[in-house]
């Protein structure tokens, strides 16, 4: 036999060995030995302290079936609660649970496609520190998922169909973005929280969700998700609540303003781009706050019969100014009384005054409430939409 | 002697350097304990990194075609000679089971937590073995092609990160205390950029060697820029998570997210240490036994390869017990030393060299 041709036969052996050895036998996930879990829930109860954990995991079978079993009417849409699984377990720790789960527990938790971490309201106010110890620390924790602070218990937010996804915590996700992306309430993904966290001077914050009645066409009662305010933390525990308006002031202080409306008493607005700027200013012991926005929107509704004129859009861009600074003003008071620099203010200065900022950091909690803020927005009215004047007259 | 027999272009030595300075630096940060200011404790240790490069190359330059162990005996005479060279072998020894314990601590906690740490090892180990075994032009041949891909795969992460960029992060510039930082830059220059004088057994077969110098301080330069964008992007996308995760540009390669179908490219990271960790390791390692087999007067290095392999892997094993053990080692212990083996024995060797005036004037090639 030539040479070349036994190095092609050695090279076929070869080839044959070598992916007996690919496969690998350590560190093999099999897709049936695990259960993937969507959401994780978090509750602690406030007496005695103990951590009750709620996986919500994806049945695939199910998943295949709702989707692409359009065959029927009673399959339409499928049912995101068949899609999933809840398990739920009570111990002194998040891994205590885990511990205690593997005894009814027939697959081991993945955590590597959870959506969001829901944690009861009772237990955030008695701080998630623990919880949050896990993430950073935890390999197979990822940094980009969504904390949302449920009004009622974690396990209960995690078993109501909400969303138009088949698995609920994907649907949940995707409103928490949504509301985000219109500029209504923040998405704040686990490494945003933790950066907030590790500040020290800015109050950390998540979506809140509560669950609500939905009456349907024929007086159908169903339960849905709504996202209903902004926590506010200071430290791991949370202290307070934006409602709707002060959330919506929030995003527009820290530069988060995507698209969304402005709404004015005579008409609406949609926002076409923005941007913030937090601008500290240090005279002597006082500091002043200046808030800068820069924003264009479009008119989209109207509800006066006037013709448009340049004195109306004049007009109306006062007002909006007026209305997105009252907007921002209401969450700088609330987080006043709060005393939770949800804005980061503290790090605005640090930026700015790095050598002030180390005598100004210990006492910040003392001093926040007596910032002076003043919220300077320029407004500019783009466009007017198809018509310029009334479809009929007064 | 006639070891070596193969060349390697001054171009390919270039490449050769970004992928030895990348080398575990691709998933470790240097300019750690500088805060958000690490890019420019970076910054000021590519300067010291490149001064200390000078003197290498410079006493490289003086012997063309002399490794440092020729070049230890020329100078200290044949014992004491062997005796420095001794010193240096262990330095790179050291290093290159230093880099296989990142490597095993990397991989067991973020890839591969349940494979056992010796079969991680030995797995590379064989592969560097093979590499070296063929010689320095192989390497360098291999290099061309993984280098300019890790450092695409490092410019797309970059890239794909832009979204998560807030540069306010990075701000107030030069936060910390002066003294802090510059202990970061010589921590930064320790490790990666001085680590270069481990070339000392390379730069001997470059085909010009009178541009071996400008070489190195191109590829230096190179790897430096890239570092340093790679830290500010750390912090700027991380915040000060940067300072306390130990695998900063793990998370932030976690964090990329581009329209939720470009996601959990953080393996991308694992392969670039995969890939200049070998080449990192199979230049210390040819190194070691290329020094060793000239201390020793051997005809080949090879039959030595297997042996100093294992014994390798055997220290990267045992070295250190865990991962706080070798970040104790790497940021408080490893910074100062190095310096012997990356300054002083260059130095020294180069001071007594121009005084003893060796090579005489017009003998370049003794």
């Amino acid at each position: 036999m030539k040479r070349g041709q036994r190095f092609k036969i050695y090279m076929v052996i070869l080839l044959i060995i070598i992916p007996v050895f690919l496969s690998g036998c350590w560190d093999s996930k099999e897709l049936n030995k695990l259960s993937i879990v969507s959401g994780l829930g978090w509750d602690i109860d406030p007496d005695t302290g103990e951590v009750t954990l709620t996986y919500q995991s994806i049945i695939p079978n199910e998943i295949k079936s709702s989707s692409s079993g359009s065959g029927g009417g009673e399959q339409k849409g499928g049912n995101p609660l068949r899609t999933i699984q809840l398990d739920q377990d009570t111990g002194s720790s998040s891994y205590d649970v885990l511990n205690r789960y593997t005894q009814h527990g027939s697959r081991i938790p993945f955590y590597q496609h959870t959506q969001v971490y829901v944690f009861g309201k009772d237990g955030v106010q008695r701080g998630i520190y623990p919880f949050l110890d896990t993430q950073a620390r935890n390999p197979v924790a990822r940094p980009n998922v969504l904390m949302v602070v449920s009004e009622k218990k974690a396990s209960d937010i995690l078993g109501i169909q909400d969303g138009m996804e088949n698995i609920q915590a994907f649907g949940m996700a995707s409103e928490i973005k949504l509301s985000a992306t219109f500029t209504k309430y923040p998405a704040v993904t686990v490494l945003e929280f933790q950066k907030r966290l590790m500040s020290q001077t800015t109050a950390p914050i998540a979506p809140m969700v509560g669950i609500f009645e939905e009456t349907g066409p024929e007086g159908k009662k169903t339960q849905k998700i709504r996202i209903t305010g902004t926590a506010v933390f200071k430290g791991d525990k949370m202290i307070g609540q934006l409602n709707e308006r002060e959330s919506s002031g929030l995003l527009w202080g820290i530069n988060k303003i995507k698209i969304g409306f402005v709404m004015l008493p005579e008409a609406s607005l949609e926002i076409v781009t923005a941007k913030s700027k937090i601008v500290p200013e240090l005279q002597g012991d006082q500091i002043k706050i200046t808030i800068e926005i820069d924003e264009e929107s479009n008119l989209i509704e109207y509800k006066g019969h006037q013709d448009m004129t340049s004195d109306i859009l004049q007009e109306l861009e006062k007002d909006q100014a007026k209305e997105i600074e009252s907007q921002v003003m209401a969450a700088v008071e609330k987080s006043f009384s709060l005393d939770a620099d949800v804005f980061g203010f503290g790090e605005a200065v640090h930026r700015k005054y790095k050598k002030e900022w180390q005598d100004l950091k210990p006492r910040w909690d003392e001093i926040y409430p007596d910032i002076e803020v003043v919220v300077k927005v320029k407004t500019h009215l783009n466009e007017i939409g198809d018509i310029n004047k009334a479809l009929i007259k007064d | 002697m006639f070891l070596e027999k193969g060349k390697i272009s001054n171009f390919q030595l270039s490449v050769l350097i970004v992928g030895f300075v990348f080398g575990s630096s691709v998933i470790i940060s240097p300019g750690g304990g500088a805060g958000h200011d690490g890019w420019i404790a970076v910054a000021i240790g590519l300067m010291e990194g490149l001064l200390i490069a000078w003197i290498f190359t410079a006493l490289a330059k003086q012997f063309k075609d002399k490794t440092i162990i020729e070049i230890n005996s020329l100078i200290y005479g044949k014992i004491l000679g062997k005796c420095i060279s001794v010193l240096f072998i262990w330095y790179l020894f050291h290093l290159g089971a230093l880099v296989l314990t990142n490597y095993m601590h990397f991989f067991n906690l973020q890839i591969y937590p349940a494979t056992p740490k010796t079969v991680e090892l030995l797995l590379l180990m064989l592969v560097c073995a093979s590499t070296v075994g063929r010689g320095i032009e192989v390497l360098a041949r291999l290099s061309i092609i993984l280098v300019p891909l890790t450092t695409l795969l490092i410019i797309s992460d970059t890239f794909l990160l832009i979204p998560h960029i807030d540069l306010s992060n990075l701000m107030p510039i030069l936060d910390v205390p002066i003294g802090k930082l510059l202990l970061a830059s010589h921590g930064a220059a320790s490790f990666p950029f001085a680590e270069t004088a481990a070339f000392l057994m390379v730069l001997a077969f470059v085909d010009k060697p009178e541009k071996g110098p400008s070489a190195v301080f191109r590829g230096l330069l190179i790897a430096g820029f890239i570092l340093i964008i790679v830290v500010a992007r750390n912090a700027a996308v991380l915040g000060q998570m940067a300072e306390i995760t130990i695998y900063p540009t793990y998370l932030a390669a976690q964090v990329i997210d581009i329209g939720d179908i470009l996601t959990r490219l953080e393996v991308v990271v694992g392969i670039n240490l995969i890939t200049m960790g070998f080449i990192k390791i199979s230049v210390l390692f040819y190194g070691t036994v290329l020094g060793l087999a000239q201390i020793l007067n051997l005809r080949s290095y090879r039959p030595i390869i297997l042996p100093v392999g294992i014994l390798m892997v055997i220290l990267a094993l045992t070295n250190v017990g865990n991962t706080l053990e070798m970040f104790e080692f790497a940021t408080k212990g490893y910074p100062v030393y190095a310096v012997p083996f990356q300054i002083g024995i260059p130095l020294l060797t180069l001071g007594i060299a121009k005084l003893r005036k060796i090579p005489p004037k017009g003998e370049g090639n003794i």
